[in-house]
């Protein structure tokens, strides 16, 4: 069920109100049994993989926190993670090896993310930052949990368990969902026909390149952000408010400021789980341990979308960056302290390298092959105003379309710089309870009949989110 | 007059975030010294371990959330 359909808001409406009116003790089980519902209207199979890596978990770090402190605990963590790491690398592996025989193999949805709460929640519980679970059903429902499964964001365990049995939250969640919706319907979307465009006929274009360099970006931005504000609103609905996972990326003004503000829970995670530890590994073999472990980590952001070499690229290309930063750090803030004049110039020069370096690195995240990646960087500067070829007439691919997009992503810039739906969301509503819902319920008619408006004059949405495949 | 703990770990901040104004209180956090992320972090941590002749564990460098955790981790680790 994708997040911008009908039935997935009809399926949201009737288990939000669904929610409400049920007693606070059985909230966690009915928001287990809903996610396990919405999971199998994609994929009952699954179902069964993702029930069995629950119970797998949840019993292994239940024997682990048994086997605290003595040497058995390492081993028996080691042997989970590498569990839980195989059985992630196996699908990831099946879907680019589909001649082998085994394409009847259905990849279970969300296994990117569901393994990675898996895996950090048995560390968690290894390095004594927290107690196993003893019950079950909100240890199952924080991994089903279905705002988040498709495309995350990441939430640690024990930031969902000592939320799960909340109450709802109407409004901000209404005001999220509805600010992930119209970012992915105006201006995601409308950017997306151009650049797939791009795209598809890398060798065959007359001109126009540049699209596939400076606007697949922010198209991938406005989608992939879109995604978690929906997420992240339905999560509220169910009493969870889960991580942020973007903080206005393209304005860092350094690579490594850019990956803490792109994909946050992501990242966070990796820094956490895989960085951490490597870096401790590493401690004593100086630069080199910094630049093998900047290099590892980069390169499992890259392949965990994939196993491709475009992805692999990706990776090596960010551990280059963010290798010659560590590395010159201290010289660069030497020169910075003598010269504080330069600070404004510095500031405009860094913004300028990292966007650009951003989206050198994305044309390999994604074009089909390493050498349509090598012909449009090659034709990026050329013909810049030829591009009148990659627009149809009519429909979601017009000219005016993108110009639609394209303002509409200078919108989303300037709302997130001051975010009205936060200051709208904190307008404490008081007043008899009818006026209260009327409020509520108007707002959610006016997001159904601007979701409705989009749909019929758009046609049926038909752009997947970027983010939903891995 | 030997130096404190507290004295010798602040000389490693300045040292590694290479700033002699730099002061460290125990309730400070990566958030509060400018250079402090995931990267500049371990190499911290492995110059407190050269200085204080010590050697922590994941585990134990994990579960820190603020310079106080981490002089008495330091104290805990050197008392042995």
């Amino acid at each position: 069920m994708r997040f911008t359909s009908v039935d997935f808001l009809l399926f949201l409406a009737i288990a939000a109100s669904i929610f409400r009116v049920i007693p606070a003790a059985w909230r966690a089980a009915y928001v287990l049994i809903a996610s396990y519902a919405f999971y199998c209207t994609t994929s009952p199979r699954g179902a069964i993989a993702l029930a069995a890596a629950t119970l797998f978990t949840y019993a292994g770090a239940l024997w682990c926190e048994r086997l605290q402190g003595t040497s058995r605990a390492f081993a028996l963590t080691t042997a989970i993670v590498g569990v839980l790491v195989a059985y992630l690398m196996f699908f990831k592996l099946v879907v680019f090896v589909p001649h082998q025989g085994i394409t009847s193999w259905i990849v279970p949805l969300g296994i990117s993310y569901y393994s990675f709460k898996l895996i950090s929640y048995v560390l968690d519980v290894y390095w004594g930052k927290m107690p196993a679970a003893r019950r079950l059903i909100p240890f199952a429902a924080y991994v089903a949990f279905f705002p988040q499964i498709l495309a995350g964001p990441i939430q640690r365990s024990d930031d969902f368990l000592s939320q799960i049995g909340n109450g709802q939250t109407v409004l901000p969640a209404i005001l999220r969902i509805a600010w992930g919706l119209a970012k992915k319907l105006i201006v995601a979307d409308h950017l997306a026909t151009a650049v797939n465009y791009v795209y598809a006929h890398v060798s065959g274009l007359h001109g126009g390149w540049w699209i596939g360099f400076y606007i697949w970006p922010l198209q991938l931005y406005a989608d992939f952000s879109a995604l978690t504000d929906i997420a992240i609103g339905t999560g509220r609905l169910f009493g969870v408010v889960g991580p942020e996972n973007f903080d206005r990326p393209f304005n860092s003004t350094s690579i490594s400021e850019y990956w803490r503000r792109w994909h946050m829970s992501f990242t966070n995670w990796l820094a956490d789980y895989l960085f951490m530890p490597l870096r401790m590994a590493t401690r004593k073999l100086g630069n080199v341990g910094l630049v093998m472990s900047i290099t590892i980590n980069t390169v499992a952001i890259g392949l965990w979308h994939g196993i491709a070499w475009g992805y692999f690229i990706f990776g090596i290309l960010h551990s280059i960056f963010i290798s010659f930063e560590a590395l010159t750090a201290k010289r660069r803030k030497r020169l910075s302290k003598q010269h504080p004049e330069w600070e404004p110039a510095r500031n405009v020069l860094g913004w300028f390298m990292t966007f650009h370096l951003v989206c050198f690195a994305l044309v390999f995240f994604r074009a089909e092959t390493v050498s349509d990646a090598l012909y449009l960087l090659r034709h990026v500067a050329s013909h810049v105003a030829d591009f009148r070829g990659i627009f149809e007439p009519e429909g979601l691919n017009s000219a005016r379309a993108f110009l639609i997009g394209l303002l509409g992503y200078a919108l989303l810039e300037l709302c997130e710089r001051y975010r009205p739906d936060r200051w709208l969301a904190q307008i404490r509503l008081s007043g008899p309870r009818y006026l209260r819902w009327s409020l509520y319920a108007s707002t959610a008619l006016v997001l159904v009949i601007g979701f409705a408006l989009l749909v019929a004059t758009s046609g049926e949405p038909k752009n997947p989110f970027v983010y939903a495949i891995f | 007059m030997t130096e404190t703990i507290e004295q010798r770990l602040n000389r490693v901040f300045q040292e590694i975030f290479d700033d002699d104004s730099l002061e460290i209180r125990p309730e400070m956090t990566a958030d509060d010294v400018d250079g402090w992320d995931s990267i500049t972090h371990i190499v911290l941590i492995a110059a407190v371990e050269r200085e204080f002749k010590v050697d922590f564990t994941t585990a134990e460098v994990t579960g820190l959330k603020n310079v106080g955790d981490l002089i008495a981790l330091i104290e805990k680790k050197t008392s042995k």
